[in-house]
């Protein structure tokens, strides 16, 4: 078996800088927050990977994001200046940046928004899966939950988000 | 707009088949029960529909300031000879457009490269040694062909000068020794001469 290469820190931040920032997207529905937190995974994967010992690096890196992003919504309940969107608030409204606006179609403005919707659970499955583009090893990996509890999550979120927008059949 | 609700088992199993992540005893289940239930093969169709959302939303660019530090020290050279994916490529440009630290390493990668493509290739060197060393003389093989066209073109115009209507050489042979003397004279003289005691012999038989 191949042995692994263990990237270094310009490396990941090539590799894995844009899907880190579009998981955090999708999550929180907001550009400053998702830079911030993109800052953070790469400066904590810094530290780490002094320590790191080669084994699976993406549920290693996935599993930094996700600590990033709970401490993130930790912090934010213990002072809850700024909505993380777990619920109606701020849904729809996320001061896009000018990507955004270019890309910004009718269509992905609604899902973004049904998406925010979501419980926290499930649209953590349902992004690892159809935005980061992880299979469901990998997603039990780095949410540390059983593959029969990914498969459930991520199939209840899509149906929540069917139920929430209307599309053309 | 509600999607469909059914109580089949099945169903729970559709965006796991959808994704590829069934075991072959699911995967058979699955594919037999689509065959007959028409809530299950809905629901497939509302799931396959929200899954295409989600993947084909924008995939945004992270902004700069999360990303600090960042160059392409070891990509540099792969990009200067276009052997980078096709999508790092573009993404490089419009980095080097930005940061003097990578510019400056391209240019003396650029160098460096083409120093080492403009070195004399080995097959020129060789030839060369050839030359010098007189192993393999060119020009008699060219002296030789010359002599040979000469020879030729004198037995066409003696034939001519023969024929039974003597109406004047078809070839003007003292103009035809002298141009092509001259032109032998380069290349070898002692042909030039031949040429010419073979042009006289013909003229005044």
């Amino acid at each position: 078996m191949a042995e692994e290469l263990v990237p270094d820190w310009e490396d990941v931040a090539r590799r894995y800088g844009r899907k880190i920032y579009n998981y955090a997207y999708r999550l929180t529905g907001n550009p400053d927050d998702s830079a911030d937190l993109v800052q953070e995974v790469l400066l904590r994967v810094r530290k780490g990977l002094e320590r790191y010992t080669p084994g699976s690096f993406e549920g290693w890196l996935w599993r930094i994001t996700r600590n990033v992003f709970l401490d993130d919504v930790r912090k934010r309940k213990r002072r809850p200046t700024v909505p993380l969107c777990d619920d109606d608030r701020g849904v729809g409204n996320p001061s896009p940046s000018p990507d955004e606006v270019l890309s910004s179609v009718r269509l992905s403005e609604d899902v973004q928004a049904a998406l925010l919707k979501l419980p926290i659970d499930f649209r953590e499955c349902v992004v690892l899966c159809d935005v980061v583009g992880l299979t469901y090893d990998e997603i039990s990996d780095a949410v540390d939950i059983p593959v029969g509890t990914v498969r459930s999550r991520i199939h209840r979120g899509r149906k929540m988000l069917r139920d929430m927008l209307t599309w053309p059949l | 707009m509600a999607s469909v609700t059914h109580a089949c088992a099945v169903g729970e199993l559709l965006s796991a088949y959808l994704d590829g992540e069934l075991s072959r005893d699911e995967l058979d289940t699955v594919v037999s029960h689509l065959d007959t239930c028409l809530d299950c093969i809905a629901e497939f169709h509302e799931l396959r529909q929200a899954r295409t959302m989600l993947r084909t939303l924008p995939r945004l660019e992270v902004p700069d300031r999360a990303l600090p530090d960042i160059h392409y020290g070891a990509e540099l050279s792969a990009y200067l000879d276009g052997e980078l994916p096709t999508g790092e490529q573009p993404v490089v440009f419009a980095h080097m457009a930005l940061c003097d630290r990578c510019r400056n390493e391209l240019y003396e990668l650029d160098a460096a490269r083409t120093a080492v493509r403009s070195l004399p290739r080995l097959e020129a060197l060789l030839e060369r040694r050839h030359v010098d060393q007189n192993v393999v003389p060119l020009r008699p093989k060219r002296r030789s062909w010359v002599a040979a066209s000469v020879a030729a073109a004198v037995v066409v115009a003696v034939v001519s000068f023969a024929g039974n209507e003597p109406q004047g050489p078809v070839v003007d042979l003292e103009v035809f020794s002298v141009q092509h003397g001259a032109r032998l004279s380069v290349q070898s003289p002692a042909s030039m001469f031949d040429a010419e005691l073979t042009a006289a012999d013909v003229s005044n038989p």
